[in-house]
């Protein structure tokens, strides 16, 4: 199972810097489409935007772990290992109750885009925002996943027992 | 204040001081505000989606992003050092002089201030410890410090942020950075000679001079990068978001072709880790455009520019006050949660004062990359200690006589609005 999830998780990975890797080959592409060859590519842009938008939910459903994203931890890291289980169980459950109260309303407005094709490349509209859909899916059910962990003691302790050195400031500039 | 919204900030400021990501903080309590108000719930999941979507000028954060850990990847740092090296090794405080004017040099290439530090700050602070030559944490004190100069110089991807949330043109903010990033160095290079003949550090031999021609020939493909970039946006052949895959492109380039000093596997793993980085910000940017959608709605920044405005305080005394206000902000928020949600709560009072809103930009990047270095939450120090393992307790102590050096350099630069407009100025720029 773990083996799995582990080559899963490296599939997820390599998606998301392959369409970083696009992304910049589409600017290049394009560059050299207009100054060298003076004819402006029309899709360069919206396959730019479109790998943009998909990478970044992408990632945030499948890629960045806790300590990925940009925190304020100064709180959390100076209270007890016991009082921050208590906080994420809290805050986690916040979290899957917002995000569960907008999926179905947001999965409608995407749905409501199939009758919209985007403007040069004509690709359904409705696939296109659909990452943001798969995005507040994935968040709900590993934020579910992380509270069972957390209030399970089995669970807990093994956690604690593997608790990796923090390094919280991978996404600052 | 209506009830939703201060229920929608009352659960921001719970979830994220319990440690939730900023992002799902702010998202959570936008749902929570629609909820309570009564409006469409997919609102923002619309303004996200719609807002990132539609941004272009955006896509240059994560372009900038890859040229950055490209860059450090390669042995392009290596090669500017011993350059540096030659220029002032021999100084006295030589070898801090060298870490100083090689961030100069690197932000002229990269818009990150962490990327610097962790790459080229890195490589420098083992050359300044080696043999005990500088204490490690007045080594690892000028990296943090001399990094801040990263995204002052152009380019830099919290002016790209803020050209979003402001409307400001990029390529004005870009080349309104030049002096200021400047002036920083200056002022960084008179504090480490004074420090460096407090701590008695020995002077280094100058590298001889027949050396020079080598030294410099084996850098300058790297050196000419600040002028590809400047030259391509200034003279008119990319924009400033195309100018970010042209750096990419460029240490790309010089990683693979010309220097061969990159493998498959470093250049995927830089890669992971650039996608990594952007979508974490990313989802800052996106969860901050509903929140701002909101935070105007409520109409709170005509509220502010209007109780600012009854002050009738003067430009300069009005820039004075945010910058103190700034400055408490960067010791616990991080520079890109900032830009995207306190600024636009002030660009209304800036119009409302006549407060020039490049000198703006500028004074607010400024202001926020010494709250980088400035403890508790000080972002560069953590980083320096994260790859270093130096300890954060001499560091700090060591880095308190640079911040009030930047410090004085801010309030030159915010009393003096033409040390900063100058340069754009003479690009054409009305303001």
């Amino acid at each position: 199972m773990s083996k799995l999830v582990q080559r899963l998780q490296q599939a997820a990975d390599g998606v998301a810097a392959l369409m970083l890797a696009a992304i910049f080959l589409t600017f290049c592409a394009q560059i050299f489409s207009r100054y060298v060859l003076n004819y402006p590519l029309g899709w360069a842009q919206e396959v730019g935007l479109t790998l943009w938008l998909w990478l970044i939910f992408w990632a945030g459903a499948f890629c960045l772990k806790h300590s990925d994203h940009i925190r304020f931890d100064i709180l959390y890291q100076a209270t007890p290992r016991k009082v921050q289980r208590i906080f994420f169980i809290l805050a986690a459950l916040g979290v899957i109750i917002g995000f569960a109260l907008s999926f179905l309303p947001t999965w409608d407005y995407i749905t409501f885009y199939k009758i919209k094709k985007s403007a040069i490349l004509k690709i359904r509209l409705d696939y296109v925002f659909s990452i943001y859909g798969i995005f507040l899916a994935a968040i709900i059910l590993r934020y579910l996943w992380a509270v069972y962990e957390h209030i399970h003691p089995a669970k807990w302790a093994a956690m604690e027992a593997r608790k990796e050195p923090a390094n919280p400031h991978k996404g600052e500039l | 204040m209506s009830l939703a919204f201060t229920l929608c900030l009352v659960t921001v400021f719970l979830l994220a001081a319990f440690g939730t990501p900023v992002s799902f903080s702010m998202i959570t309590g936008a749902i929570i505000y629609l909820l309570i108000s009564g409006q469409d719930l997919a609102l923002a999941g619309e303004q996200i989606v719609q807002g990132v979507y539609n941004s272009f000028i955006l896509l240059a954060v994560p372009l900038f992003i890859v040229a950055a850990n490209i860059m450090n990847a390669g042995t392009i740092s290596d090669r500017l050092l011993q350059f540096c090296v030659a220029i002032v090794g021999h100084l006295r405080g030589g070898l801090g002089h060298v870490n100083i004017v090689s961030s100069l040099i690197f932000s002229g290439m990269s818009g990150s201030a962490v990327a610097d530090a962790a790459g080229v700050g890195r490589v420098i602070i083992n050359m300044m410890t080696k043999d005990g030559r500088y204490p490690a944490s007045y080594a690892a004190a000028v990296t943090a410090a001399s990094a801040t100069i990263g995204p002052i110089i152009p380019p830099s991807i919290p002016m790209v942020i803020y050209a979003l949330v402001s409307g400001t043109s990029i390529g004005f903010l870009f080349i309104a950075g030049l002096i200021p990033g400047l002036l920083m160095g200056v002022v960084l290079m008179i504090m480490n000679r004074v420090q460096a003949k407090k701590l008695n550090i020995a002077q280094e031999e100058r590298t001889p001079r027949k050396e020079l021609p080598r030294i410099t020939l084996r850098a300058l493909p790297a050196l000419m990068m600040p002028a590809i970039l400047l030259y391509g946006i200034y003279g008119g052949v990319t924009t400033p978001t195309e100018a970010a895959a042209v750096a990419a492109a460029y240490a790309l380039l010089l990683a693979t072709v010309v220097y061969r000093s990159i493998s498959w596997g470093e250049l995927y793993g830089a890669l992971k880790e650039s996608a990594y980085s952007s979508a974490s910000v990313g989802l800052v940017i996106g969860a901050a455009l509903i929140f701002n959608y909101i935070v105007a709605t409520e109409g709170i920044p005509n509220q502010i520019a209007g109780t600012l405005g009854e002050m009738d305080l003067s430009p300069i005394a009005f820039l004075l006050l945010i910058n103190v206000v700034y400055l408490l902000l960067g010791c616990v928020l991080d520079a890109t949660t900032v830009i995207l949600v306190i600024v636009p709560l002030l660009i209304p009072a800036c119009r409302e004062l006549g407060v020039d809103l490049v000198h703006f930009g500028v004074i607010t990047i400024v202001n926020l990359m010494i709250g980088l270095i400035t403890p508790p939450y000080g972002v560069l120090l953590f980083v320096i200690n994260g790859t270093t393992g130096i300890p954060l307790a001499g560091m700090i102590k060591q880095v308190v006589p640079f911040i009030v050096m930047l410090i004085g350099a801010l309030l030159v630069m915010t009393i003096f609005p033409d040390l900063i407009l100058f340069l754009p100025r003479l690009f054409g720029y009305q303001g």
